[in-house]
């Protein structure tokens, strides 16, 4: 057992990517997310898991302060990205979002060429001087997104026309485009079938050689997969955050295990 | 907090696989018993009925694969229902194996029924018998109550089964070298004897396996051990 664990023990001797500390959320008056304290590590794929409505996809998205686009939404605490605290006056969100890559549950290509969805957020960032190097980052990024050989003839054709699995691997191959640093997938193959659930399940694990891969899911095999560090969100608390061979086969709180092994929490 | 899964036919499934770990556990304890019995009471008839009932443990213990195998696919069960699957086959694997040692036992009875009986010798086996199958009782009702401390309590008593057969083998060695007519018999019996041992350290396992399904952990300190017979030599005068 403690063989698999490998992995696990290597991941932490990685550094600290993001680092949440008293972290409140409120919509309204709703209190969603209470008191998370988390550390996110730089390369190795953390999974959040836990019901509907726990807070996990919420909490995520403060990561890349995607909820700063709701109105009655509010954050408070502090979420340091190497150290810098990403509600800073001074931190813009949109270049925040480069460094910070996002992949949403349903596939959501914009209405363009394949070509152009990788370019775009290259382009707006100003990171190719030219038309040769636009077109090595669309190469690349699509390599790395494991769809490369299946688009590469096709590149002017619309990513919309593409399959749901593609169509995901199209929306993974864009946000590496901007060469994030941290990757947020919020429930990225509850959409897909089950050969594309494990052709984005093995891209996971090739991204987390570069980058710190944070991946909500409602699947606990999936999570239990892909991730080498596994928190468990419940009613906007996180109840345990630990090695995920730990959580699977031994959790240490109650609630844990009874949603884990789908008993009744 | 409620113990039952979302989805009942889990529990179903999961229990009728204890249950059959219960039915096995049952009819070892009383193949043990039976066994011992029938060396005492030099009952041939009743050798003969634990050797045939020997075939219902093994295929209980077929069963008990089957239905874990069918469930890891089915439901790819984790944490403390992962610990129950596989506690579940360790368990039926030691059962199945205590069970061969009582057939042993019935199948040297119906030799040693035709021998000059070794004196004291059957009655110190019922005796170890009957402390090896206590300690097969206390772990399955252990296992049950997912009680750590008595699987605890049981895996210490080995000591006790282990020390029997010291005893006996130094006894069987003397009555060997007091007369050569009795090295056959005291060969049976020290075979019986070392596998009534072999009995205590499967329930022993037993007893590790629901330390480990109730606390997720190997017990792992060293418990203490008492067949030292490996390294014993005794003289022959002479």
């Amino acid at each position: 057992m403690n063989d698999m664990r490998i992995t696990e023990r290597n991941v932490d001797a990685n550094a600290i990517k993001i680092a949440a500390r008293n972290c409140q959320v409120y919509y309204g008056d709703t209190h969603a997310i209470k008191d998370v304290d988390v550390d996110i590590r730089d390369k190795t794929v953390t999974a959040f898991i836990g019901p509907s409505g726990c807070g996990k996809s919420t909490f995520l998205r403060c990561l890349n302060r995607m909820n700063d686009t709701i109105d009655v939404c509010r954050v408070e605490g502090d979420i340091r990205l190497d150290g810098e605290d990403i509600y800073d006056a001074k931190v813009d969100p949109v270049q925040l979002r480069a460094k910070v890559g996002m992949v949403f549950q349903k596939p959501n290509p914009f209405p363009k060429s394949i070509y152009d969805n990788i370019a775009y957020g290259p382009r707006i960032h100003g990171l190719a001087r030219n038309k040769a190097e636009l077109d090595e980052i669309v190469e690349k990024s699509l390599r790395r997104g494991a769809i490369w050989d299946e688009v590469k003839d096709r590149l002017d054709a619309p990513g919309t026309g593409l399959s749901g699995g593609q169509q995901q691997r199209l929306c993974i191959a864009r946000a590496i485009a901007t060469e994030p640093e941290v990757l947020l997938m919020d429930e990225p193959c509850s959409a897909l079938d089950p050969i594309a659930t494990a052709q984005v399940e093995e891209l996971i694990d090739e991204l987390r050689q570069d980058y710190s891969v944070v991946i909500v899911t409602h699947s606990m095999q999936q999570a239990a997969r892909v991730s080498q560090k596994t928190a468990f969100f419940h009613l906007g608390n996180l109840v345990e955050y630990g090695d995920t061979g730990q959580i699977f086969t031994n959790p240490h709180d109650k609630r844990t295990e009874a949603y884990i092994t789908g008993r009744i929490g | 907090m409620n113990d039952a899964h979302i989805v009942s036919s889990y529990d179903r499934d999961l229990e009728s696989i204890q249950a059959l770990i219960m039915k096995m556990g049952g009819l070892v304890e009383s193949a043990i018993l039976d066994a011992a019995t029938s060396l005492e009471t030099r009952d041939e008839e009743l050798a003969e009925q634990v050797r045939k009932r020997d075939a219902a443990i093994d295929a209980l213990e077929e069963q008990v694969n089957e239905r874990c195998a069918l469930l890891l696919a089915t439901r790819q069960p984790i944490a403390r229902d992962l610990r129950t699957v596989l506690t579940v086959m360790k368990i039926s694997g030691n059962l199945e194996r205590v069970g061969d040692y009582a057939k042993n036992l019935a199948k040297r009875t119906g030799v040693l029924v035709h021998m000059t009986p070794i004196e004291g010798a059957a009655g110190a086996i019922r005796r170890m018998s009957v402390t090896v199958e206590g300690m097969l009782k206390d772990s399955l009702d252990a296992y049950i109550q997912r009680d750590a401390e008595l699987a605890e309590d049981v895996r210490h008593r080995d000591l006790e089964v282990d020390q029997m057969y010291n005893a006996l083998f130094r006894e069987f060695l003397t009555f060997m070298m007091e007369d050569p007519r009795n090295i056959t018999a005291c060969m049976h019996l020290h075979f019986i004897s070392k596998n009534i041992e072999r009995m205590g350290d499967h329930v022993t396992s037993i007893a590790e396996q629901v330390i480990y399904l109730s606390t997720g952990v190997m017990p792992d300190d060293m418990r203490p051990k008492g067949d030292r017979t490996s390294m014993d030599n005794v003289e022959i005068d002479g």
